[in-house]
């Protein structure tokens, strides 16, 4: 084989290479279109004028506001969408500032990179959820009596597995902020407590930032904890109402509910996603004020 | 400018089992320039450290202004440090980093406008207040750090390789520019850096650390021409450090055998007998033909001439299977030696150090003694 075949060879391959197989390109925008699709066609359905969640029947808020059936005028959708999002803030009020908290301890007493919090964070990829869900349940109903079926609970378990993944975004933005800075804060006259404030927690923003959406959308999403640890209809949120009265004679306004839930947490993300792209941009670039 | 005293009793730091500051004693007058010099590793910064009080010693006492302050907290100590990363708030602005220490005193807000704008106007960085510290240079973050630290108006100042990370030519400039602001403030600056010659340009003192230890605490001139062990000559540059036996007192110094050579060396530790080392600087060793008599002389023969630009540098080999360096001035004349060439080198007996490696207390009481 010639020098000159051998290097116009290679060439051929990586050009090959560089260019995109349109098998892969075709394979990626199927499986985009095949997860969104019906979900879109589900929201698309709460706008129905009909009574069918499958066929067209024209356009309507019939399912929304207007008609007697509607999402607005049902207290059980209502109640339900209501106590997603009061279990979803109440688990962002807890879990993000526990996990803050643990993280920030853990780091301080063993080592940035410890192993301890990689233990717990792989511990609940471990722990199926529905054991922990039965777990919980048990501990609520056999040993402690202080803790009964319904928000609190639900609350708790979900805490229980947000929190891991608080601590875990934490730490990797703790990994970035070196010790130094605490240091420099106790030397220019900060007590400890005050240089946490004052310096580690400013830096640790975007962490909290997107901690806030991780365990919004945990909460949001979450079934099996939740329903094993609610107690009557009053602590029902949506993915159980979806649960219960899908397979039932479910209307559009089942559908107009999902989408709030849908809606809400997707604003919310995308606007956590703005905020921490605008908060660690500053901290890097440091935008003057 | 009232104290700044510091004075280091046995300090001693371990960690887990391993001993890295072993046992210092050092004592700094208030203004004083002191620079911890020495090698990676040799306890450095873990001494700096324990004078700001961010590790506490295993024993011993750091007496500030004559108080021991070994187990008070940081924010609790008259001290400030520039980090060597700078460590510069990066969530805050310029002023904002220079303002915090102010602010965390509790300043009333017009004084902390005027001192802060003082202390960056001390460091030529008034035009950069509104900045972020991703903003700037290394050098310019460097300013900002020394503002931040001296605009609290320690009494000590702590510094840890703060020109560590910048290139050669702003380090020159900086080492002039902290030189004057020391002697402007008038605060005790306590300066870490393995760079001898940073050590020897700005310092009014300095200690030679090597594993924990302080080899010799001097100004800069005596620990350069006069290195009192071995360690220090080696590590203040290159100096010839040449195997000897020392026989027996002189009227000048003392007599000392190199190979079947005998030379008077009448610097160092003159007391010392039997097997010792001595040292002499290249730019003190003068070369002579071969042939040419008198004291104090060894024979040899040149292995390699190495032109360094104002000098050459001449390696003569001696007899015993030692090197000596010798540096002669480029004076534009040929030089008088080629590679081969067998000749006599002068070591003048009052540039001939005998080195001992003694303690360092003894080695204090003669830089005191000397100074
Ligand atoms: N927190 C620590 N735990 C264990 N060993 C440490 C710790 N800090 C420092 N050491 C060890 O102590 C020794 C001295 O460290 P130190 O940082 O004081 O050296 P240094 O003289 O400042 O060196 P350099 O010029 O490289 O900065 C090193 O061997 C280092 O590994
Ligand atoms: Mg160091």
């Amino acid at each position: 084989m010639t020098q000159a075949s051998a290097t116009g060879r290679a060439h051929a391959i990586r050009l090959r290479l560089r260019r995109r197989p349109k098998v892969l390109t075709l394979f990626v925008w199927g499986y985009i279109v095949w997860s969104l699709a019906p979900a879109l066609i589900a929201i698309a359905f709460s706008f129905n004028s009909g009574k069918s969640r499958s066929i067209w029947q024209g356009l309507s808020l019939r399912w929304w506001t207007d008609g007697p059936g509607s999402m607005l005028h049902n207290d059980v959708f209502r109640g339900a969408l209501e106590h997603s999002f009061t279990l979803a803030v109440l688990n962002v009020l807890i879990a993000v500032p526990l996990g803050i908290g643990l993280a920030i301890t853990l780091s301080r007493w063993f080592g940035r990179g410890s192993g301890a919090v990689s233990l717990l964070a792989t511990m609940t990829l471990v722990v199926p959820e529905l054991v922990l869900a039965i777990s919980l349940f048990l501990l609520f109903t056999q040993l402690l009596d202080i803790v009964e079926l319904g928000t609190m609970a639900q609350v708790i378990g979900q805490v229980t597995f947000t929190l891991p993944f608080v601590v875990v975004i934490t730490r990797g933005r703790m990994s970035s902020i070196s010790t130094d800075l605490e240091e420099a804060a106790m030397d220019l006259g900060c007590s400890p407590l005050q240089a946490l404030r004052l310096v580690l927690v400013p830096l640790l923003q975007p962490a909290i930032v997107a901690s806030v959406v991780i365990a919004f959308a945990l909460s949001i999403d979450d079934f099996v904890v939740t329903q094993y640890l609610s107690s009557d209809a009053s602590t029902q949120t949506v993915p159980m109402l979806i649960y219960n009265t899908a397979r039932g004679s479910a209307t559009p306004a089942l559908n107009a509910t999902a989408t709030v839930l849908v809606v809400v947490t997707a604003l919310l993300v995308a606007l956590g996603g703005l905020l921490y792209y605008a908060l660690s941009r500053r901290q890097r670039l440091g935008a003057a004020e | 400018m009232a104290g700044g005293e510091v004075r280091l009793a046995k300090l001693v730091k371990a960690f887990d089992e391993v001993t890295v500051v072993d046992g210092i004693d050092l004592h700094m007058p208030g203004g004083e320039f002191f620079s911890l010099l020495g090698p990676s590793g040799c306890g450095k910064t873990t001494t700096l450290r324990m004078i700001a009080g961010f590790e506490q010693p295993t024993s011993g006492e750091i007496l500030l202004d004559g108080k021991n302050v070994a187990l008070t907290p940081p924010h609790k100590r008259n001290v400030n440090t520039v980090f060597q990363g700078y460590a510069l708030f990066p969530h805050l602005s310029v002023f904002d980093n220079v303002a915090f220490g102010l602010r965390r005193q509790g300043t009333p807000r017009a004084e902390v406008r005027r001192r802060v704008n003082e202390a960056l106007a001390m460091v030529h960085m008034e035009a950069f207040a509104k900045r972020r510290p991703a903003q700037m240079s290394g050098g310019q973050q460097q300013r900002v750090a020394l503002a931040r630290a001296l605009v609290l108006k320690p009494a000590v100042l702590l510094l840890d390789e703060p020109l560590g990370a910048l290139d050669a030519k702003l380090r020159k400039i900086l080492q002039i520019e902290l030189k004057a602001l020391q002697q402007e403030v008038g605060i005790t600056f306590i300066y870490v850096t393995h760079d001898q010659e940073e050590a020897l340009t700005m310092s009014d003192r300095i200690a030679v650390m090597h594993e924990g230890r302080v080899e010799q605490v001097a100004p800069p001139e005596v620990v350069y021409e006069e290195p009192s062990t071995t360690f220090v000559a080696d590590f203040l540059g290159t100096s010839n450090v040449i195997h000897a036996v020392a026989t027996q007192a002189t009227a000048s110094g003392c007599e000392v055998r190199v190979g079947e050579f005998e030379l008077t060396a009448g610097r160092g530790a003159i007391d010392a007998r039997g097997e010792t080392k001595i040292a002499i600087r290249p730019e003190r060793v003068t070369l002579e033909p071969h042939g040419s008599t008198g004291p104090n002389r060894l024979a040899g023969m040149v292995e390699r001439v190495v032109y360094l630009g104002n000098a050459n540098q001449i390696i003569v080999r001696l007899p015993t299977g030692e090197a000596l360096q010798a540096l002669v001035q480029n004076t534009g004349e040929k030089l008088a030696y080629e590679q081969g060439d067998p000749v006599r080198a002068h070591l003048p007996a009052e540039a001939l150090r005998v080195l001992a490696d003694t303690g360092a207390a003894e080695i204090e009481e003669q830089a005191a003694a000397a100074a």
